[in-house]
């Protein structure tokens, strides 16, 4: 039964992971741009999600419909006055840069929030549905996992169908092209931004009932984003969803037969393979160049 | 070369007397201490980073080598400082020759987060395993070598010193060698490099192991000096950005902009540690101590550090990408 | 007869489904000018990143100096005494122009002092003399061009792949360069020359290989080519009504 609980626990947590990796793929597809500061983003989810349901009683699922706006404008606002501005400098800059504005984030909160870690408890926050077998869901994480899953189909549909997600696709095939064609390949960037933010926020929100909240906590997220989106292919949002599932099966089968304390070694191995391995990764079309 | 000999004689030689200025103050021989020993990692990595182009972003791994394998051998029957030295350079090096085996295959973004993912599993493995004293780090009483004075910051200071000293003597002299100028290349374009018949994988590793060498005998003088080690001291994510945005802020791929880093940084950090600056603030009527500002500054500048290199580090991308030494350096030579 | 330097047997190159380089084959020998055509797109950029191991082959193999070299990679090929340059230049872009040079005669020395010497002379024999410490990042393109140029040389190659070299410059310097080159040929190297410039690559070469959608449309000497139907469809075909 270990292995159904784990399977069940790793599909839903990696839903999360998902969400998470899909937003920096975009970013890293439209703008080729290595966010790192994206685990803040996260975090930026999880202070939003607290303090609206400790100052006005605001559920976090359902605050998710103030934290999507308002996350997209801070990502937009973002891109416009800084990652923006370095979209053609070198991969490190960009790097570093965004490492800058990670650092000014997790040590804001710090700040205004001190270090202290914040729970954020709801009245359903430790219930679970018991499945046959002693298998026991969280009813949190079942919600955010279906949700993941109507923000996923709702992103797809958004990329597949709107007339602007077809011309972020194209700004991700091929940049240059794009902007011959009439693309506004900036304004791109800073929707591009945007939505990696607020969907990076929204996973943030919530597993704020699931995590301690502090201000480095986006931190174990960013590399197992990166891990996602490099498995999945980096820029591919598809392949982000699927890897995201990947990755939270093999940790919760890693904590379940190896040990809690290797689940994280086990994902940077399994990462670097796959940079050797197939760095194209799962659906990927940018090389490694 | 004579130019740039003569400078380093001179940084020496002040730095070598200063101490019979500052008298028996422990708390600036600290700070200086720190300097000397972030300016040797910042220009360990300037190496490879600086010269070769390759951002390493998990040069922290080779600092926490040194200090781990020095402290477990400090512990486990002290055989001789030197020795303990030699061995986490040993290590070091071999984490570095695995490290470079799978990431200079990659480049660019792929090559930046396959030098953390490396770096972090060093981490986790120092932190899951007894010989590393897990997550309660590893404490070292017994430090004794030789006649000297262990107790003194004396030892320390002039080991960090000759570990700088050294450090910017090898990256002079290799500026001047093929060696450095096939790094050169190599940041510059590695295609192009290759077509000149530089061996990419080859130069790309030396750069890494040097650096790596001189980046865990930091550690190791800093096992010893501090005498209490764990991951988040000496292993950290953190730890091997403040070793970039070092050299960065310095002027990376310059001989003293790391020194330069070091010395603002680690000042700069202590002016908000101790308050200095709240204090100034005050003092210059800026703002009253007494309002809500004021406090606020009080309270909390202490931890504002990190905050304040982030917000550096952003302007810098933004206005000086060379750094503050890059800006005044003529283009085309160094 | 001359030696073979370099063999290239069935090289094919594809990207997906899209096959850049087919079956192509030709020999270059010991201290032969070999002028390499084709429309836009028509592989010839491909096959020499194939023959220097700037790209995996599909299938095929290359031979230099009777050496079996498919596969090897590009800094190997270089220190055996293939060079190319880029048409994309690469200039090493924050140094100087002699350290360019420099880091090209490192190939052949490890003492600063003598590549430094070497690069001087190269780069006084291409009428740069003067460029020396200007940053190679800065030069205009047609110097640039040169510069691949001289750096390629200064590895002292046996065989130089030139890629589109006369590109951005003028008519008088490109009569000067095509006078340089044929006197790095007297000097015993051999060239594989890329131009789109009928005129310089009749006036230059000892035979011609022309490319077409990567495949292999003629071969010969200039006057065959010139006259050659198929060749002079395929040019007026992709438009250059000039050649
Ligand atoms: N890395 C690559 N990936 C995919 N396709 C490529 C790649 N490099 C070249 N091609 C394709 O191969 C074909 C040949 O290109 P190539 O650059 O070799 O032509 P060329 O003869 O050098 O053209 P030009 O005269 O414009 O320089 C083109 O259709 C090009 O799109
Ligand atoms: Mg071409």
């Amino acid at each position: 039964m270990l292995f159904f609980q784990s399977l069940i626990s790793g599909i839903l947590t990696g839903g999360v992971y998902a969400l998470a990796a899909m937003g920096m793929s975009l970013v890293f597809g439209v703008m080729n741009i290595s966010n790192f500061a994206h685990g803040e983003l996260m975090m930026l989810g999880m202070y939003l999600a607290y303090y609206l349901f400790i100052l006005f009683n605001i559920d976090p699922f359902i605050a998710l419909l103030i934290i999507m706006p308002l996350t997209f404008g801070f990502g937009y606002a973002v891109e416009k006055t800084m990652i923006g501005r370095v979209i053609d400098h070198p991969s490190e800059n960009q790097i570093l840069l965004t490492v800058g504005f990670g650092l000014i984030m997790s040590n804001t909160a710090l700040l205004a929030f001190t270090s202290d870690p914040k729970i954020l408890t709801t009245s359903y926050s430790s219930s679970s549905i018991s499945l046959p077998g002693d298998i026991s869901v969280s009813i949190p994480m079942l919600l955010s996992f279906i949700i993941t899953c109507a923000l996923t189909a709702a992103l797809y549909l958004f990329l597949a169908k709107t007339k602007t997600g077809m011309a972020l696709r194209a700004t991700s095939q091929n940049r240059e092209a794009a902007q011959l064609m009439g693309i506004d390949v900036s304004r791109m960037s800073s929707i591009a931004f945007g939505t990696g933010t607020l969907l990076a926020a929204s996973a943030g929100a919530m597993i704020a009932q699931t995590y301690y909240i502090d201000p480095f906590a986006g931190h174990t997220f960013l590399l197992k984003s990166f891990t996602i989106c490099v498995l999945g292919g980096l820029g591919s949002v598809i392949g982000a969803a699927v890897g995201g599932i990947v990755i939270g099966l093999v940790e919760a089968m890693s904590s379940a037969y190896l040990s809690t304390d290797w689940k994280d070694v086990v994902v940077f191995v399994l990462f670097l393979a796959i940079l050797l391995l197939r760095p194209r990764g799962l659906f990927g079309r940018k090389g490694e160049q | 070369m004579t130019r740039t000999l003569a400078a380093i004689a001179l940084f020496t030689a002040a730095a070598a007397v200063l101490p019979l200025f500052l008298g028996d103050n422990p708390y600036v021989a600290d700070i200086i201490i720190t300097m000397l020993m972030m300016a040797s990692l910042a220009s360990a990595w300037n190496i490879v980073g600086g010269y070769a182009g390759q951002f390493s972003f998990g040069h922290a791994a080779y600092f926490g080598a040194g200090a781990y394998t020095t402290s477990i051998l400090l512990t486990t029957g002290n055989p001789g400082i030197p020795l303990c030295v030699a061995a986490g350079v040993a290590v070091s090096c071999v984490i570095a020759l695995l490290t470079g085996a799978i990431v200079f295959r990659l480049r660019g973004h792929y090559f930046a987060l396959a030098s953390i993912a490396v770096a972090e599993i060093v981490r986790l493995t120092a932190l899951n395993l007894d010989i590393t004293g897990g997550a309660q780090g590893i404490l070292v009483t017994d430090v004794s070598f030789g006649a000297l004075d262990m107790n003194s910051k004396n030892p320390f200071y002039y080991a960090m010193l000759f570990l700088l000293v050294f450090t910017l003597c090898l990256s002079a002299w290799l500026r001047r060698t093929r060696a450095g100028f096939y790094l050169l290349a190599i940041r510059e374009d590695q295609d192009a490099a290759a077509s000149l018949g530089i061996n990419l994988y080859l130069w790309k590793n030396m750069a890494l192991l040097l650096s790596a060498a001189l980046a865990s005998v930091a550690g190791s003088i800093y096992a010893v000096y501090i005498r209490f080690i764990d991951t988040s001291a000496v292993l950290s994510l953190r730890l091997s950005i403040e070793i970039i945005l070092t050299t960065i802020i310095g002027g990376i791929g310059t001989l003293w902009g790391p020194v330069l880093g070091a010395t603002l940084l680690v000042s700069l950090a202590e002016a908000l540690r101790s308050n200095m600056i709240g204090a100034f603030l005050v003092n210059a009527g800026a703002v009253s101590e007494g309002s809500a500002i004021g406090k606020f500054l009080n309270n909390n500048l202490a931890h504002a550090h990190v905050l304040v290199y982030g917000i550096i580090t952003v302007l810098c991308i933004l206005n000086l990408p060379k750094g503050i030494l890059g800006m005044f350096r003529r283009k085309g030579s160094a | 007869m001359k030696e073979k330097l370099l063999e290239i047997t069935s090289l094919s190159k594809h990207f997906g489904g899209n096959a850049a380089v087919s079956n192509v084959s030709f020999d270059v020998e010991e201290e032969m000018i070999l002028g390499l055509i084709g429309p836009n797109g028509s592989g010839k950029t491909t096959l020499f990143n194939c023959i220097t191991g700037y790209y995996p082959l599909s299938s095929g193999s290359v031979r230099f100096i009777g050496r079996d070299i498919t596969g090897m990679k590009p800094d190997k090929a270089c220190r055996l005494g293939m060079v190319r340059t880029w048409q994309r230049v690469k200039p090493l872009g924050s140094l100087s122009v002699l350290e360019n040079v420099m880091i090209g005669a490192f190939a052949k020395t490890r003492s600063p002092v003598r590549s430094r010497n070497i690069a001087l002379e190269r780069l006084e024999m291409l009428g740069m003399g003067g460029l020396g410490p200007k940053a190679a990042g800065k030069l205009p393109i047609g110097l640039k061009k040169k510069l691949e140029l001289a750096r390629a040389l200064a590895t002292g190659p046996k065989l130089l792949l030139l890629d589109e070299i006369c590109g951005g410059l003028n008519y008088s310097e490109t009569q000067e360069l095509l006078e340089t080159i044929r006197g790095i040929r007297e000097n015993g190297t051999a060239i594989v020359f890329i131009e789109h410039d009928m005129k310089a690559v009749t006036g230059l070469c000892d035979r011609i290989v022309v490319l077409k959608s990567g495949e292999k449309l003629a071969e010969g000497l200039p006057s065959e080519i010139t006259s050659n139907p198929a060749v002079i469809a395929a040019y007026l075909g992709a438009g250059y009504g000039h050649a």
